[in-house]
């Protein structure tokens, strides 16, 4: 097993600290031991069995970002726990590691630490060798959370294991050398890891062994038996062997990690709670009490190491993270049963949501905005912009002047003088190519039978959009001629693709902020530039997207994919609707501008809409298989849904499907698949990108 | 509420001749103006009473744009049967009758029932497609037809219910079997089994899936 150097340790900051850090902590840790409460533990049963320093995690996608800690197992009693405590930040001497921590506050820190966690709640460690980089393992808890991967920057990795081996039941996979299995083989762990659409990832014996020390013996035979890779002990050995090189599930192992990021959100949310209770006074500064494992086991076994890192806000266990936990779980063995059996009680399930995704924010509102511009009118951080609407949205009255940035009409680093310039440089593009065809006279019309059918097609639309909102409606409405204008126009100006049924509903929200017919056009001539193509003739656009929402389903939620296989629903029809026309007509009007301004945002996805549509199903997926609707009973089913989905929910849903398929996710979209942009592609997982070889 | 029969109907034809109009003249009884073009597919249903017998229509509207055909294509599977709609205003939506009845030779099934219907007949005075015309159409392809208008509700209760007079009594005729529900129809409460057997109605469930 190697385990590459590829970075100098003794110029980095992490390093040093951690030298010093080490000498602190052991001091403090026997400090702690006696000046512990006391009484309940016995105060020196405490062993370390196992140190490693420099174990690192990156909390974001960007491997500059990271937080360095030491890795300890400590046997306490008869119980192993296992913490990784950050290093605290040495703000005066972080000046040679350039880009390290910097953009990483305390908080984030203390939001990562994992304070004694009993080994016997850990479910499973994969472990990862990439040919580039350090060796990581991830470790997932029984309640089906994961830790983020633990980067082992000076090795260890083997130690670690073989320690982890010589207290706890530790058995390899049969099925993947680099997944071990940690303590009770009776637990559901086979049952929610096939919910990650990981049936053969984890194949473990039918032994009944308990994870104690008594029955070593059994567990070793075992664990020799599956390590020499004949498999012959699992009942499931025989498909495991011809299925070692199955891509699928390559995918589906990388899914599981993509889930560690999972971890994150839910803490993510965790702060942004504890955030909002300490400005409201509930919790001043009182955070030694507050200090508890963030896993919330209810062993109080003294070391906690709290105090071993002085300073640090301590993260509260929340009782929504455990119905985080909760909800999770329930829902993987929601997602188990119906691959497996019978549903049960169906309407149980529809209730269940994948909250993994952050809560919702209040919309971005006008001083809030304000803040985004510098003097000149400039965005400075279009990036986190970008976030904040998706994550919120827009108050209405500012979405006349950010949807132009959204839509890419305005460049973000634009001043106001030149946006006023382009405006009225823009005003007069519009009218020119509106005289011509308003310069057309009707004997020539009479001679141009493709102007004509369009001309025809689209007044016999435009009275056909939008026309109970108030905006588009009675007689004579002077909106419902501007919606002509700018199609026609738009029609000169794009001739080949033309006029297509569905661009009239994409223009009329667009009318409704701008107001304008000049800035309505441009914009609409924007969002074309990414969703033209579902509009071509041949609908090739459409075909591609809902080719990639198969793979998307496929990667998602592989049982319900095989469901639509064999009930001759691959061809995804029943979703054409939600895409051509972006939901426009599943939500309230004032819901879907507030959906498009997420999508437009190109935040985690240029293809979040194709998210969006995986949320929606795998939320009614119980009741579809459940039902066993064939394809007309599907169809009806998916167009009913309008006005029965919510958005938030689908939002959160979403996101984190998104962000748990990760790059695998975008490798499902073919390049081209409308909404893509060709600016800005920036890499958002360049983490993966380094270390899934 | 139970059926002895359900059957499915497509509404196909061009886009604008009027098919949302006649769905919603039929099922709400009303002339909506104001009601949105149709992308991929809505969905009615009405029930209509025929020799005694409840029987419930589902009935699948369109969109009538050539370039979503593709997708339409698929919604044919299993109709009984199909409302061929053009506007009698307009002549070209007259001359791409053809066109849509290869699509639907193609992708439904043979013993669909297919009703013409001359739409927007209300407005006589801009007609461009006589009624011969369409007599003679129909004619040519065995087809049902019939002149009708969405907004007065003119012949709209007719067409419907007269295909599936005509649907009913190819059942009795035993053209289909009905137990085969490619054929667009399921047998609910009191309809009568279909020649191969085997099946008493009480499995009726309105728009359940029992199979
Ligand atoms: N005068 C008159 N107008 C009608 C009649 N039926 C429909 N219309 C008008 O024709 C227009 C098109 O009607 P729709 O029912 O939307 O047409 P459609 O066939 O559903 O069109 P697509 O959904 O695009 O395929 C609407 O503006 C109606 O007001 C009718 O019987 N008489
Ligand atoms: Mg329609």
């Amino acid at each position: 097993m190697q385990e590459p150097e590829l970075h100098d340790l003794s110029d980095d900051s992490d390093y040093a600290a951690s030298q010093l850090q080490q000498q602190q902590e052991l001091k403090s840790m026997s400090r702690t031991d006696s000046g512990k409460k006391g009484g309940d533990n016995e105060p020196d049963g405490a062993e370390i069995v196992f140190v490693k320093d420099n174990v690192t995690i990156h909390p974001t996608q960007f491997a500059s970002e990271r937080i360095s800690g030491r890795l300890r197992l400590i046997k306490h009693g008869a119980l192993l726990f296992m913490t990784w405590i950050p290093y605290k930040e040495k703000t005066d001497c972080t000046a040679q590691s350039s880009s390290s921590n910097t953009k990483l506050s305390e908080r984030d820190r203390n939001l990562y630490t994992i304070r004694a966690v009993p080994v016997t709640d850990i479910r499973s460690i994969r472990r990862h060798t990439p040919t580039f980089g350090w060796q990581y393992l991830i470790i997932v808890l029984s309640s089906g959370l994961a830790f983020p991967p633990l980067y082992f920057y000076n090795g260890g990795v083997r130690e670690f294991l073989a320690t982890l081996k010589q207290h706890v039941f530790l058995v390899r996979s049969a099925d993947d050398a680099n997944v071990f299995l940690v303590n009770d083989f009776q637990d559901p762990l086979q049952r929610s890891l096939s919910s990650l659409e990981l049936p053969r990832a984890v194949s473990i014996s039918n032994s009944s062994s308990t994870p104690t020390l008594a029955s070593s013996a059994a567990q070793n035979d075992n664990s020799e038996r599956t390590d020499d890779g004949s498999s012959s002990i699992s009942q499931y050995g025989g498909r495991h062997g011809q299925k070692v090189h199955d891509p699928a599930r390559d995918l589906s192992i990388q899914v599981l990690e993509k889930f560690s990021l999972v971890t994150k959100f839910a803490r993510e949310t965790t702060t942004h709670l504890l955030r909002e209770i300490q400005n409201d006074g509930f919790l001043a500064n009182d955070t030694k009490k507050q200090s508890q494992p963030l896993t919330n086991d209810n062993h109080e076994t003294g070391l906690d190491d709290a105090q071993t890192v002085p300073n640090e806000i301590s993260v509260t266990p929340d009782p929504l993270e455990n119905t985080l936990c909760r909800k999770e779980n329930h829902f993987k063995e929601a997602a188990t049963r119906v691959g497996t059996f019978e549903l049960v009680d169906s309407k149980e399930f529809d209730k269940l949501t994948l909250v993994w995704g952050q809560p919702r924010q209040p919309p971005l509102g006008s001083e809030e905005w304000a803040t985004f511009l510098d003097a000149e009118g400039r965005i400075l951080d279009s990036k986190s912009l970008r976030k904040r609407i998706f994550y919120g949205g827009l108050e209405h009255q500012i979405r006349n002047e950010v949807w132009k940035f959204l839509l890419g009409y305005h460049e973000y680093d634009s001043t106001y003088a030149e946006r006023e310039y382009l405006a009225s440089v823009k005003k007069a593009d519009y009218e020119t190519l509106k005289s011509q065809w308003q310069s057309i006279s009707p004997a020539q019309a009479r001679r141009f039978t493709k102007f004509r059918e369009r001309k025809g097609l689209i007044e016999k639309d435009v009275v056909r959009t939008d026309r109970s909102a108030s905006f588009y409606d009675g007689d004579d409405n002077p909106n419902v001629t501007l919606l002509r204008n700018i199609l026609l126009t738009y029609s000169f100006y794009n001739f080949d693709l033309g006029y297509c049924q569905g661009m009239s509903d994409l223009l009329s929200p667009i009318l409704f902020v701008m107001k304008d017919e000049s800035e309505s056009f441009w914009c609409f001539v924007s969002l074309m530039e990414r969703l033209g193509p579902n509009f071509n003739r041949d609908q090739n656009g459409m075909h591609s997207q809902l080719f990639a929402l198969s793979k998307l389903v496929e990667l998602l939620d592989s049982p319900l994919h095989n469901y639509f296989r064999q009930n001759d629903c691959l061809n995804y029809f029943f979703c054409f609707r939600w895409v051509l026309i972006q939901f426009k007509r599943e939500f309230d009007y004032e819901k879907m501008m507030r959906l498009w301004e997420v999508l437009w945002t190109h935040y985690l996805s240029e293809h979040f809409h194709l998210y969006v549509c995986v949320a929606i199903l795998k939320k009614h997926r119980a009741k579809i298989m459940g039902e066993q609707m064939d394809f007309d009973t599907l169809l009806k089913f998916i167009n009913e849904l309008s006005g029965h989905i919510d958005l938030d929910v689908t939002l959160r849903d979403a996101e984190a499907l998104c962000v748990c398929a990760g790059e695998n996710g975008a490798a499902c979209i073919p390049p081209g698949t409308p909404a893509s942009l060709p600016i800005e592609t920036e890499l958002l997982y360049p983490l993966q990108d380094e270390n899934d070889v | 509420m139970s059926y002895a029969y359900l059957f499915k109907y497509i509404i196909i034809g061009d886009t604008g001749v009027g098919k949302s109009c006649l769905l919603l003249q039929f099922t709400d009884k009303r002339f909506q103006p104001v009601h949105d073009l149709t992308i991929g597919v809505e969905f009615g249903a009405r029930m209509i009473t025929i020799d005694n017998k409840p029987i419930k229509l589902q009935i699948w509207d369109t969109a009538g744009q050539e370039s979503f055909r593709s997708i339409t294509r698929s919604y044919y599977r299993g109709a009984a049967g199909a409302l061929l709609v053009y506007d009698i205003t307009r002549r070209e939506t007259f001359n791409h009758l053809a066109s849509w009845l290869e699509d639907a030779r193609q992708h439904a099934n043979a013993n669909m029932t297919i009703m013409l219907i001359g739409n927007k007949c209300d407005l006589a005075h801009r007609r461009a497609v006589s009624t011969e015309e369409g007599e003679q159409f129909a004619k040519e392809h065995g087809l049902i037809f019939m002149e009708a208008s969405a907004k007065t509700a003119q012949n709209v209760e007719e067409a419907f219910i007269s295909t599936a007079a005509t649907i009913y009594k190819k059942i009795q005729d035993g053209v289909f079997d009905v137990s085969n529900e490619s054929y667009g129809i399921k047998v609910g409460y009191g309809g009568i089994p279909g020649p191969s057997g085997g099946r008493d109605g009480s499995a009726s469930q309105a728009g359940g899936c029992c199979s």
